[in-house]
């Protein structure tokens, strides 16, 4: 990631020299001749220019045009009116802005904590050697990954329908468990939210850890048997600290991921959107595209960025310290 | 050093994130839109589930002098009508592009915020009309083009919704429009040993008093609810009152005008008698329940006929009543012209033509898209019409009857937000909360979300 961050700097670099390079080419050809290594250089920023451009328009001017936005008020139409930090104190005095991030944070541990667990325990059983047709339970539990988000979403509202009659209200009424409103009540949308997550990303997660466990030499495994380890003992001390960067990996996608939880509640609960699924993202996209409230919806944005970014700096904080003492021992 | 180097890694991750993040929410909302709209569509130009894709027609020669383009959402068969208008017009060619209702609306409004790519001719729903008021920049005013001489072909209160506050700029020509009525089911009314004939009915229930006394009768007698959700209800008492969520100086009214805190808190009491179901609007259940009759009334505007005949095909009992004490108006929408368009008055030209009285009629009888313009309801095939689904009824006499009554309301830019936080209220009464303190929070919410 390191090297996207200098490819950027240096795709500044490049264009300049593509600059130089057509502004004087035709004037006085071949006068000031570049060195074959300029040239080498030209033509290969030339061959990744395309990605850099659109990214510049699709991607650098929004994110810059955001943080400027957030600092006027306006309806899109109309013209921009300064308003200095009063779109951040208006979210901050927003009651809804706290229970979105309260709802983010709590769909996300509930969504991504169990999956990551699962996850490891999935591919802990796809790699063992007790197994039988290793290929088809993979592509299995990595298939709900290419679903649509918006088709799961979909089918899981059937799932988790309101109804008495719904799938899971009719399986709970088995159990003598009443019926929930799946799409109103607190905890039920976001049980509802977490699941549909769970399902869409546990593949994903199984397939990374999966691909880090069969990088372990199975030297290690065999050596622990013949001292005596138990499966158990193999997980805790050579499975899980060897697979430190691929947990470190997980952990920081799944965060992300769970900050910017959008497309789920908002099909789930509908246009309009409720309090009890509301997450940072749908909130602000409420306020923008619902409200035409472009100034607070961009501040919001900026809050999040600065959320994520503390979020992931505790993850590798923390993944580092639990990773170290282990490290220590194998050392 | 490895520390700063992760320190980078995880910016450069985070940036790229929030990137990524920006495209893919992007990508999503617009998936999104497409299913959500088509869930929640007020639109007269009923949503029909065909229209999901973006449909091009091209009318008329390549090389015409005039090309204009027609942004449109919905089923509306306008293509098809224009073609006669090609005929005699043959130096004019016609682009339309019908797309969902929300796509259309988000293209419409980016292309105008943009300064250009928007159309000739662009429709507008009526609930979304008003957000695009403060920017009378971006569009001709029709007046300058003399649309003050056909004013008196139009209903009035349609009329008005097209004009600024103050009434000097009109936006838009109406299409059509929602007057609504009562939709209610025989077999149910029978099952009650309650009369089911349309006059017998609407004598029945002229009055919402008499609407809960017939609800308490059908509740005891078959156990079915009279209504099926508290949206439909709401909806229904909102759209008769003479005001909405705000004033004209859009100052939200919501405690000061008794009309929606009643209608609130009336909606509460039917919820709480066991008189509205839970049927959410645009869900399959409630689709099923229209065709089982699992409900004994549907209190609609006239666009809904569609949707009805489209969930319960084979249902007979369906029939239309007047709403108990006078209809009112669900949406519809109108024809503008953006202040980009480079061909204004063959576009007005163009449409004058197509919402004229002759091609409203049309359009009823094509795709049941409701005339707004009164002329239409003393026509001979209006005054003979008859629907064989409803039983052979005149409907379209019950619906004049209802748009006659109509009357022009504010609405505001943010309407539509208020409607929302009020339906999430009363979707908490129907969960069991407390009315007043529900009140207090839609007004909390509200409060919050326009005061930005």
């Amino acid at each position: 990631m390191a090297e996207l961050q200098r490819d950027t700097r240096n795709s500044n670099d490049k264009r300049d020299s593509i600059q130089t390079n057509s502004n004087q080419e035709p004037k006085k050809p071949k006068k000031r001749s570049f060195s074959q290594r300029q040239r080498n250089m030209a033509s290969g920023y030339m061959f990744i220019s395309p990605f850099y451009l659109l990214f510049a328009v699709f991607g650098v001017f929004p994110i810059l045009f955001s943080f400027y936005l957030a600092f006027f008020r306006w309806d899109g139409l109309g013209d921009m009116e300064f308003v200095g930090f009063n779109n951040f104190n208006i979210i901050f005095n927003d009651p809804l802005f706290w229970k979105s991030l309260y709802n983010t944070i709590m769909i996300g541990l509930m969504g991504t904590a169990p999956q990551l667990l699962a996850a490891i325990l999935l591919a802990f059983a796809l790699n063992s050697v007790l197994i039988r047709f290793k290929s088809v339970f993979r592509l299995a539990i990595f298939l709900p990954y290419v679903t649509s988000i918006v088709a799961v979403a979909i089918v899981f509202s059937v799932i988790f329908s309101n109804q008495d009659s719904g799938l899971v209200n009719t399986v709970l009424g088995v159990f003598g468990i009443d019926p929930i409103t799946w799409t109103r009540s607190e905890w039920g949308t976001k049980a509802a939210i977490a699941t549909m997550i769970f399902w869409r990303w546990v593949g994903y997660n199984t397939i990374i850890y999966l691909a880090g466990m069969q990088s372990i030499p199975n030297d290690l495994y065999e050596a622990a048997k013949i001292d005596g380890a138990t499966l158990r003992q193999q997980i805790w001390h050579i499975t899980i600290p060897m697979l430190k960067p691929f947990i470190i990996f997980t952990v920081f996608t799944a965060t992300i991921g769970a900050l910017q939880i959008f497309a789920e509640p908002h099909i789930f609960q509908g246009r309009a959107g409720r309090p009890e699924g509301m997450s940072v993202v749908l909130y602000l996209y409420r306020d923008a595209f619902g409200s035409n409230f472009f100034g607070t919806a961009s501040a919001t944005a900026i809050v999040l960025f600065f959320i994520i970014i503390i979020f992931s700096s505790l993850n590798l904080y923390f993944a580092n310290r639990i990773g170290r003492s282990k490290k220590v021992g194998v050392k | 050093m490895k520390k700063y180097g992760l320190m980078a890694a995880l910016l450069a991750l985070t940036v790229a994130a929030a990137g990524c993040g920006d495209n893919n929410t992007n990508d999503t909302a617009g998936n999104t839109n497409d299913n959500a709209n088509a869930n929640d569509n007020d639109a007269a130009l009923a949503d029909n589930e065909d229209v999901n894709e973006e449909d091009i027609t091209s009318l008329g020669d390549e090389d015409a002098d005039v090309e204009l383009s027609f942004w449109l959402f919905g089923a509306t068969g306008y293509p098809e009508l224009a073609e006669e208008y090609i005929e005699e017009n043959p130096n004019v060619s016609i682009t339309f592009q019908e797309i969902e209702m929300g796509d259309h609306h988000n293209n419409l409004f980016t292309a105008l915020s943009a300064g250009s790519g928007a159309p000739d001719l662009a429709a507008i729903e009526v609930s979304e009309l008003d957000s695009y008021k403060s920017a009378e920049d971006r569009f001709v005013n029709l007046y300058d083009f003399g649309a003050e001489d056909i004013k008196d072909d139009y209903l009035d209160w349609v009329w008005e919704n097209g004009e600024s506050v103050e009434g000097d700029f009109l936006f838009g020509l109406p299409t059509d429009i929602g007057p609504t009525v009562m939709f209610y089911r025989t077999d149910v009314f029978e099952e009650a040993g309650l009369p089911s004939e349309p006059e017998e009915v609407e004598e029945l229930i002229s009055t919402w008093d008499e609407y809960r006394e017939v609800a308490q009768t059908i509740l005891d007698e078959t156990g079915k609810p009279m209504a099926d959700n508290p949206e439909t209800v709401f909806n229904a008492k909102r759209d008769q009152a003479p005001q909405a969520y705000f004033n004209e100086n859009d100052e939200l009214i919501l405690d000061d005008e008794p009309y929606v805190r009643e209608a609130f808190f009336e909606t509460s009491e039917m919820i709480e008698d066991g008189y509205v179901d839970n049927f959410g609007m645009w869900t399959p259940e409630w689709g099923g329940g229209m065709a089982d009759g699992d409900f004994a009334t549907l209190l609609a505007p006239a666009w809904m006929q569609g949707v009805i005949k489209g969930n319960a095909p084979d249902a007979t009992e369906w029939r239309v009543a007047a709403m108990p004490e006078g209809g009112g108006n669900w949406g519809g929408s109108y024809v503008t012209i953006p202040e980009q368009s480079e061909f204004q008055q063959e576009a007005y030209d163009f449409m004058t033509w197509l919402l004229a009285p002759e091609q409203q009629l049309k359009a009823f009888e094509n795709m049941g898209l409701f005339p707004s313009t009164p002329e239409v309801y003393d026509m001979p095939e209006f005054q003979d019409y008859s629907d064989e689904y409803f039983g052979g009824q005149n409907t379209a006499e019950v619906f004049a009857q209802s748009a006659l009554e109509g009357e022009h309301v504010h609405k505001g830019p943010q309407y539509g937000d208020v409607n929302s936080e009020i339906l999430a209220g009363l979707d908490n009464v129907f969960d069991g909360f407390d009315p007043e303190e529900e009140w207090e929070d839609v007004l909390n919410r509200v409060e919050q979300r326009t005061s930005r």
